[in-house]
């Protein structure tokens, strides 16, 4: 049985590995996109990313477009290995093949 | 740390969620081109048509296949197979219009003018109850705009 990802379980940082989690190999998502899909504001997405990245589950790249900058965001492999293991897990939960936590726990 | 029942139904919803959005936002990013690319064609279209009604055969046989051109590269662009279904969605649209216009004969420019768009609108709909309100508010807006013409602006339309 696996073991919970204290790092992805955050909800914030759970919907950004969701995302990302769902784009093809390779395939980038802008960080306005992310943006607007979990309606958070740039300095929480941005503190976020950083914890994710400082973790080695996200990619940030930062260029310029038309003069423009640009960031982009793309899942590393051990953070989609992380993702998996950390579903895992919560499925693992449902089906009560992990121990559970019979007080809810804190995903503020 | 360990992770509650409720918890851990409430995160796998929320990933549910996150990954649905995701995918209908993509879509509209993928589709707003093309609703730019006819928004502008029907524009022109029904105002020329308006304006020299005597050459609105001539007026929407240049327009249309710009449409089509300018649909068919965008979709290109984003993957070259989906090139191939634009341009088959198109010619699939073409041949049921045509086939009702066959069977419902005799129509005239009204119904021709109002049946294209109240159909694109019924498309739109259908398409947004299965995902994407945004759809629906479109095809609900496409099809009172144009009841409300061909009822309220019978000499425009």
């Amino acid at each position: 049985m696996g073991a919970p990802d204290e790092i992805i379980h955050q909800q914030v940082r759970l919907r950004i590995m969701a995302t990302l989690n769902a784009l093809k190999d390779g395939e980038r998502i802008e960080f306005t996109r992310m943006k607007a899909i979990l309606e958070a504001t740039d300095g929480n997405l941005g503190a976020h990313l950083a914890t994710l990245e400082n973790a080695g589950y996200v990619a940030v790249e930062k260029d310029f477009v038309a003069k423009k900058p640009r960031t982009r965001l793309a899942m590393t492999r051990a953070g989609r290995k992380a993702f998996t293991n950390h579903v895992a897990y919560l499925r693992d939960i449902l089906d009560g093949t992990a121990p559970e936590e019979k007080t809810s726990g804190a995903r503020q | 740390m360990s992770v509650s029942r409720q918890d851990a139904a409430a995160a796998l919803r929320d990933i549910e969620d996150t990954q649905a959005r995701s995918v209908t936002l993509r879509e509209y990013q993928h589709a707003a081109p093309h609703f730019l690319i006819w928004g502008v064609i029907w524009a022109v279209g029904y105002g020329l048509s308006d304006v020299f009604p005597r050459q609105a055969n001539a007026v929407w046989a240049a327009l249309v296949p710009i449409g089509l051109v300018a649909g068919f590269f965008v979709s290109r662009g984003r993957k070259p197979a989906n090139g191939l279904r634009y341009g088959a969605s198109a010619l699939a649209l073409f041949v049921f219009i045509a086939a009702t216009f066959f069977v419902m004969a005799p129509v005239g420019g009204r119904q021709i003018g109002a049946f294209i768009p109240l159909f694109v609108a019924l498309i739109y709909v259908l398409r947004g109850i299965w995902g994407g309100s945004r759809y629906v508010v479109a095809g609900v807006a496409i099809a009172a705009l144009t009841l409300g013409g061909f009822v309220f602006l019978r000499s425009h339309f």
